[in-house]
């Protein structure tokens, strides 16, 4: 009925993903922006279409992915999981050894079509071998469990020299290019530039599509499982495992459910990461790629698919922020006009005698460099944002929302 | 609490909303990228030199990196300032820094100013990789590549691109055709190395049989370790130890000091990181170890003989490493004019081997970018011929004269500086820590070394 | 495989390398036992897994070595003591700033989160290790920092066996703090300690200041991360100091906490020197050529693992008791 937007007719309405008109035409619009961005048709956010901010963006989508998976096995299901690096390693290597051209290092030659959903279906496998155990071990100690994968991980990429390149020199990993079967030339090349019907893009700009096209994918494939019989499996064993055991959901099945589809989502992460990144070291699957996966679904808010995109965003897009704002502060100090001069006169550090926070020179100074300072800040961040808003982005999202949903009767 | 945190989440994010879009941020982007980011300290004092370009500029061929109108140069430099050698990257990129300032002073290279673009790569490979891709359309050439298997990671794409890098390393490949279309070797490589070190060792003393050969993986390690092999071969040595590329975290170290301490070789061959080999050498030690430290370069750092460090009469005793360069103790033209413009030139800066390789460096660049300048061609492409034409790149003494052209052997370098701690040189001021012990050696292994390639290359 | 095995028997029934492995693996699993108290010891009072406890052993180590050597306190005003007396007290001035340091960061950055799901703290601790750690490194840079210990080079060389004096303080030092710790346990504060970890509401209805629990909670443990640093970075273990790899440390030590039981301090003791003498053991025996480098770091996690399939909480850690 119109005007009445929550009021529910059929099961299907109540389900549906779109369910009511202004989520169905904001997130028409909101997809409209994001394929337009490398058009760069809108002037406030132009910038966002220049190469290198495709780029990130394009990693916002891939991490998102990862984090996807993450959110349905530790804000759905309740199991939580420090190991996510290591999936997304094993998807990784799959992926290079199915599809890098044979070369000094494990490569078959295999096309995209194979090589990323098999990342994606040795990860979830492993993921499989992997669930008895969190059926026996609980909460923390489970995330310890995992953590253990991740080191040994490390352990074995480290010494399977053949295949990852072994340590500080890494491999390359497949070109995102769309053979049938090992022709010379792809029928759909992703990473140079070119035209599509008759449009010419950026290599940058094909990859972000692809990436795109993948996480709407995802996204749909993970609100799908929220609202399924799974989905619920999963929140009654997060929320009362005992009490849903009794009502006769299986634990042992669910929870292995949950880490293979987990894992899949890991896997093909891993895989575009390694390849969109073009060639990396085995120590870069290490406990810290696991803990920023946490981050963005902690950041994000857990258990909720939107709070997780934002967190993705949010994590990657940050530091490129901070880095800019940085370099906008010592543009400052170095032109010296205009009402910030002082404050960034404050914050840098431009001559021998000058005091401040950020030294922009690499002579043994006081004040941090800017790449120390864009750590500190982004340490900062996240600890003042788990600080004052624990339900992360989405929870200030559902503030703005309510507040204006409410509104003028706010209070 | 909850009132004031509500306020603070939305005040946090339009925060990070107006940083985004605040106007140099959203500008910068669609101008020069490199230009204005970091040590601008040097162009901002010395634009006046940079107005009579003119006269040569419609000769002169540029595409990126080079601006004739304002009158810059730009040069990135992937360096590491975080990362494992920090200790020592860093005061090479203060050398760079230090150089530039003083020509940019004197008017710059025919009146255009240099300005550095200094990105930190962590010595990690990928971030490595990222940073040139982020720098490759705003550079005219690569002052250095940090790292072995860093370089070793963009080589294929330096080609493609067409531009020059002088690598901070010396791993073997960088004289092998095959690999250098677009690199620059300076110094002995650490094949070359290995060998002339183990072969003096061999010959100042007399009683040496066994080795001992410890390394990090990569292509810093193996190679160095496969120099090493061949120095064994060459001179009858016994490995008794055999950890090439076998160190990688605690656990390996202590595996490490406990085989070094037992199988007790007379010459343990490393190449570490520095806090690995301080690690290494106390726990083998410890042990009982007694036996001589040799290793390449980057593998000591003047803390093991630090006025506090326990290590430091151990260190002196039995270590020693080779180098690339005269370094601080050294007395040729070229050296004492770097030291003179380094002490000189208001900075906090002790005697330290390291800024002298970044002095070299720059004068590799400058020599390279004047022939360009000379030429007309400051193009990427122009750039990079100008510096493969190169047949005897000279500096003073600073280091051994280079040649780019012709045969690989003929290009070879083959001298290397075999360098002793100097804990005393350090508290004085006379050096950074190390003291040459023989200047400029070439052994006769390295003498009748046949270049056929890289010592070690990936896969093999 | 066999002849591995043969050689493998031959070696253990040397008496002189089993002897210097134990050392080894004792010196190793103080360090990781003392990492693990100190971490316990904050997860049971305030239920945070502290992923910064690295960062705080650097940075209690750093503190030693700036007092030490850099800004010579209490050096400066007693030029004629004795080397080792100098040290003590400079030592003990970095324990006492340490233990300020951690009650103040979980002031200001854990208090408000009083409540709050647990993995959100964690998250929290590891903003605070990227913080600490980044400006614990710039301090620090670029060369590594000697403690300025008067330990020097000394070995006890009993022939078939040689220890580092600093491992043997290191050892007295444990025992020390163990007993201080299970003393303290027993005071009016430890006890009010104990019962906050066992439940927080009716602590504070016992009138029992659950802030300053807290505070001191993480006082406790900065301090025994400090010690754990210092031993890390003393020869022979970092013959050159401190510096940006010791804060890595202290992950080797998860395990240990782990195999004790999150919730146990006698786990975490027993837990760290279960870990140390496996990992020494690992490095000192196993080293088959298939089995690559670094497998000695390892064995931890893969004891760990085994352990938890037998006693999923730990060897001492309490049992989750689960309701509907």
């Amino acid at each position: 009925m119109r005007g009445r937007p929550l009021l529910y007719t059929s099961y299907q309405g109540d389900q549906a993903l779109m369910n009511t008109t202004p989520k169905k035409i904001l997130l028409g619009l909101f997809l409209l922006l994001l394929v337009t961005i490398p058009f760069q048709l809108i002037p406030s956010i132009s910038f966002m279409g220049e190469n290198d901010w495709l780029k990130l963006l394009s990693l916002a989508a891939i991490y998102a992915i990862g984090a996807l998976g993450l959110n349905i096995l530790t804000g759905l299901a309740g199991q939580v999981s420090l190991g996510h690096a290591f999936f997304m390693g094993l998807g990784a290597y799959t992926a290079a050894w199915l599809g890098a051209p044979p070369g000094p290092l494990a490569g078959l030659g295999l096309p995209m079509w194979i090589w990323l959903p098999a990342a994606g279906i040795v990860a979830s496998l492993v993921g499989l071998a992997v669930g008895p155990t969190a059926v026996r071990v609980r909460g923390l100690y489970l995330a310890f469990v995992t953590l253990g994968l991740v080191f040994i991980g490390e352990y074995v990429w480290r010494n399977w020299t053949w295949l990852t390149g072994g340590t500080q020199s890494g491999r390359e990993f497949p070109e995102f290019e769309l053979r049938i079967w090992k022709e010379e030339e792809p029928l759909i090349d992703f990473s140079s530039d070119g035209s599509w019907f008759g449009i010419e893009l950026t290599g940058e700009a094909k990859t972000y599509f692809l990436m795109l096209a993948l996480l709407v994918a995802f996204v749909l494939f993970a609100k799908n499982i929220q609202r399924t019989r799974v989905g619920r499996a999963f929140q009654s064993i997060r929320d009362r495992d005992i009490a849903a055991e009794i009502m006769g959901v299986n634990e042992v099945k669910y929870k292995l459910q949950a880490f293979a589809i987990s894992s899949f989502f890991a896997g093909v992460s891993g895989a575009l990461l390694a390849s969109f990144v073009g060639r990396t070291i085995p120590e870069r699957w290490n406990l810290f790629l696991s803990v920023l996966f946490i981050a963005i679904v902690l950041i994000g808010g857990a258990g909720v698919v939107t709070g997780t995109l934002l967190g993705a965003s949010f994590v990657i897009l940050l530091p490129r922020i901070v880095e800019d704002v940085t370099e906008w502060l010592t543009e400052y100090v170095v032109e010296g006009t205009g009402i910030f001069v002082w404050l960034a006169d404050l914050v840098v550090v431009s001559g021998p005698d000058d005091w401040g926070i950020i030294n922009i020179s690499q002579g043994f100074g006081p004040g941090l460099s800017v790449a120390l300072f864009n750590q500190v800040i982004y340490g900062l961040l996240i600890i003042g944002f788990l600080i004052f808003e624990p339900l992360g982005l989405y929870g200030i999202w559902l503030r703005i929302r309510n507040y204006w949903k409410g509104w003028p009767f706010t209070y | 609490m909850r009132i004031k945190s509500k306020w603070l989440g939305i005040l946090l994010t339009m925060g990070l909303v107006l940083a985004a879009c605040s106007p140099s941020s959203g500008d910068e982007t669609t101008t020069t990228e490199g230009e204005a980011t970091a040590t601008t300290e040097g162009s901002t004092d010395t634009t006046e030199g940079s107005t009579d370009t003119t006269e040569g500029s419609t000769e002169i061929a540029t595409d990126v990196g080079v601006d004739l109108e304002a009158g810059t140069i730009d040069i990135g430099l992937l360096s590491d300032l975080s990362g494992g050698f920090a200790g020592l990257v860093t005061p090479i990129v203060t050398g760079h820094e230090v150089y530039w300032e003083s020509v940019n002073a004197d008017g710059g290279i025919e009146g255009l100013t240099v300005n550095l673009n200094i990105q930190d790569t962590g010595y990690v490979v990928d971030n490595h990789v990222q940073k040139y891709e982020e720098m490759k359309d705003s550079v005219v050439a690569l002052g250095h590549s940090t790292g072995s298997p860093h370089t070793v990671a963009i080589n294929d794409q330096l080609q493609e691109d067409g531009i020059l890098a002088i690598p901070l390393t010396w791993y073997s490949g960088w004289t092998d055709p095959a690999l250098n279309a677009n690199l620059l070797h300076h110094g002995s490589s650490y094949c070359v190395e290995a060998q002339n070190v183990i072969q003096w060792l061999t010959e100042q003393m007399e009683d040496i049989s066994t080795i001992g050969i410890v390394s990090v993986g990569g292509d810093y390690g193996l190679d160095s370790a496969a120099g090493a092999v061949l120095a064994a071969e060459g001179l009858g040595l016994e490995v008794v130890v055999d950890l090439a590329g076998g160190i990688s975290d605690e656990a390996s170290i202590l595996a490490a000091a406990d085989q070094i301490a037992e199988a007790s070789p007379d010459l343990v061959w490393m190449t570490l990181i520095p806090s690995i080999t301080s690690a290494l050498f106390g726990q083998a030690l410890a042990n009982g170890y007694q036996g001589i430290w040799a290793g390449a370069g980057p593998s000591f750092s003047p803390a093991f003989v630090a006025p506090d460090s326990p290590i430091k009469d151990a260190v002196t005793a039995s270590m020693y490493f080779g180098f690339y360069l005269e370094g601080w103790t050294g007395t040729s033209a070229g050296t004492e004019a770097a030291k003179e413009l380094l002490l000189g030139a208001g900075r906090d800066i002790a005697p330290f081997d390291y800024y002298l390789e970044g002095v070299l460096e720059a004068e590799m660049m400058h020599q390279i970018l004047q022939a360009a300048y000379d030429a007309g061609d400051m193009t990427q492409a122009g750039v990079l011929k100008a510096a493969k034409a190169f047949e005897d790149m000279g500096f003073d003494g600073l280091g051994p004269n280079e040649s780019f052209v012709g045969d690989p052997n003929a290009q070879l370098q083959r001298e290397t500086w075999v360098m002793k701690p100097d804990p005393d040189g350090l508290v004085a001021g006379t050096s950074g820590g190390a003291a040459i012990a023989e200047a400029a050696y070439v052994g006769s292994l390295v003498e009748a070394f046949d270049f056929t390639g890289a010592c070690y290359v990936l896969g093999s | 495989m066999i002849p591995e095995l043969l050689i493998l028997a031959q070696e253990t029934a040397d008496p002189s390398r089993f002897a210097n492995m134990v050392v080894d693996g004792l010196s190793l699993g103080t360090i990781y036992a003392l990492l693990a108290v100190g971490f316990v010891i904050i997860f049971k009072a305030t239920q945070v897994l502290n992923f910064a406890h690295g960062a705080l052993a650097a940075l209690g180590a750093f503190f030693v070595a700036s007092y030490a050597t850099i800004v010579d306190i209490p050096g400066r005003w007693m030029p004629d003591s004795p080397d080792w007396l100098v040290w003590a007290l400079a030592v003990l001035i970095a324990l006492i700033t340490m233990a300020l340091l951690g009650a103040a960061l979980e002031r200001v950055f854990l208090r408000p989160m009083v409540g709050e799901e647990l993995f959100a703290l964690a998250i929290i601790t590891l903003g605070l290790d990227i913080v600490l750690r980044s400006i614990t490194n710039d301090f620090i840079a670029p060369l590594d920092r000697p403690m300025g210990d008067p330990f020097g080079l000394g070995i006890l060389d009993l022939g078939w066996v040689t220890i580092p004096h600093t491992q043997i303080l290191q050892m007295i030092v444990a025992v020390v703090a163990v007993t201080a710790i299970a003393f303290f346990f027993r005071s009016r504060m430890g006890i009010a300690m104990r019962a906050t970890a066992f439940d927080q509401e009716a602590a504070r209805a016992q009138g029992i200041s659950v802030g300053r629990v807290f505070s001191l909670s993480w006082a406790i443990g900065a301090v025994l991360a400090a010690i754990a640093g210092i031993f890390i970075s003393v020869f022979p273990r970092r013959a050159a100091g401190v510096g940006p790899s010791t804060a890595f440390f202290a992950f080797a030590a998860f395990p240990a906490i782990i195999i004790g039981g999150l919730d146990s301090v006698v786990g975490a003791i027993v837990g760290g020197l279960i870990v140390g003498l496996a990992e020494a053991g690992a490095s000192s025996y196993l080293r088959f050529e298939f089995l690559g480098t670094g497998f000695g770091g390892v064995v931890p996690w893969l004891l760990m693992m085994v352990i938890l399939l037998v006693r999923p909480y730990g060897l001492f850690g309490t049992e989750e008791i689960r309701r509907v």
